[in-house]
């Protein structure tokens, strides 16, 4: 029996502190996730903390022959979209998106200029990410940074593989004009409370 | 321009031949199309794993805290309105006879006693008569039709059993 196992059947049966394993654990995907779909690192940890509480109480309804962590992550990406859905039209400060993260330039790296210029390819990235469908988003975070496959996409996000293939193909084409709009240089300015009325 | 089949290439992820990347180079230079797919590939494959600020678990610990705290009290309030609510009902409905018992108890208790007698004596009626229905009946209705009922009885209580065995089953290897 592994050691998450261990930790599930005993937050099962009440014990808190192998509830705290299982957040330490997954604590960093969950909130990947929540940070990738969401834009904002304060929605991004309210959103993990709150994907945690849920799991905490539902935990007794978990199937132990499915995988926990497309469990979890289902419950994560499913609460995100139901954050995206409500503030539909609330736009992301890019600003805002990197404070508090760990994306800043690695100073010991060798060459600090091509850390900058990866960082700033990332934020490009992040923000193009903002405008895509939030399932399609869902399916292009899975994929890339937790690296799950289609089936495991599939399970999480209640679709079909061939639905999530498509799904995949189409957001990176979406992606990739997106990527063709907005040139690297370019930085949408801050919209003061996010709403394009101001 | 025609985006086909460099897109569908970019797209599928497949290894390609050392002719097929030369020819999807050249078409890269002359499509920004393509090459914006290109460089979003090279990008997402790049990705960096975002990390939530230290403390997440100890965070975590005192949301579920204070979350447990509401939802007992929650309960707690929910306890007092049910049983305000139930005890409120049962005064509203059982008024008129706590009314009654209060303003004239040896009247109330009368009427009591003789409701309960009435009906013991109407219990009484209906078993003496049924007795002598058990007793007449059977002088009237020949063998043959206590046969057809009994049979009835025990086909109907087989198809109980057999349903009920039926739907009562739990399913196994699923």
């Amino acid at each position: 029996m592994t050691d998450e196992t261990t930790w599930i059947i005993q937050a099962q049966q009440g014990d808190d502190e192998a509830f705290t394993n299982l957040v330490e654990t997954y604590q960093k995907p969950v909130y990947n996730l929540c940070y990738r779909m969401l834009g904002e690192p304060e929605a991004a940890e309210d959103a993990a903390q709150e994907t945690f509480l849920k799991v905490y109480q539902n935990l007794a309804r978990y199937d132990r022959e499915r995988s926990f962590a497309t469990w979890l992550l289902s419950i994560a990406a499913h609460h995100c979209i139901d954050k995206l859905r409500r503030r539909r039209f609330n736009s992301f400060s890019i600003d805002e998106d990197e404070e508090g993260q760990t994306d800043l330039p690695d100073r010991s790296a060798p060459d600090p200029e091509s850390e900058t210029a990866k960082r700033q390819e990332r934020e490009r990235l992040h923000n193009c990410l903002q405008s895509l469908d939030p399932t399609d988003r869902a399916a292009v975070i899975m994929r890339y940074w937790q690296d799950c496959s289609e089936v495991e996409i599939a399970q999480t996000l209640k679709l079909t593989v061939p639905a999530v293939k498509s799904r995949l193909h189409r957001a990176r084409r979406a992606l990739a004009d997106l990527w063709e709009e907005k040139p690297a240089h370019v930085r949408t300015e801050r919209k003061p409370y996010g709403s394009p009325a101001f | 321009m025609d985006h086909q089949p460099f897109e569908n290439w970019l797209l599928d992820n497949q290894p390609l031949t050392t002719d097929q990347k030369r020819q999807l180079n050249t078409h890269l230079r002359t499509c920004s199309s393509c090459a914006a797919l290109a460089e979003v590939n090279l990008a997402l494959k790049s990705v960096r794993v975002a990390a939530p600020a230290a403390g997440f678990a100890d965070r975590f610990q005192v949301r579920l805290v204070a979350k447990k705290q509401a939802l007992r009290r929650r309960n707690f309030w929910g306890f007092v309105v049910l049983t305000l609510s139930v005890l409120g009902l049962f005064g509203w409905v059982s008024w008129p006879v706590l009314k009654d018992l209060i303003q004239s108890p040896v009247n109330l208790l009368a009427s009591w006693i003789s409701s309960l007698v009435s009906f013991w004596a109407s219990l009484q009626a209906i078993f003496r008569a049924g007795m002598v229905l058990f007793k007449v009946v059977p002088g009237f209705v020949p063998a043959y039709i206590w046969a057809v009922i009994l049979f009835a009885a025990g086909g109907w209580s087989l198809v109980w059993v057999v349903s009920l065995m039926k739907f009562t089953k739990y399913p196994q290897g699923v």
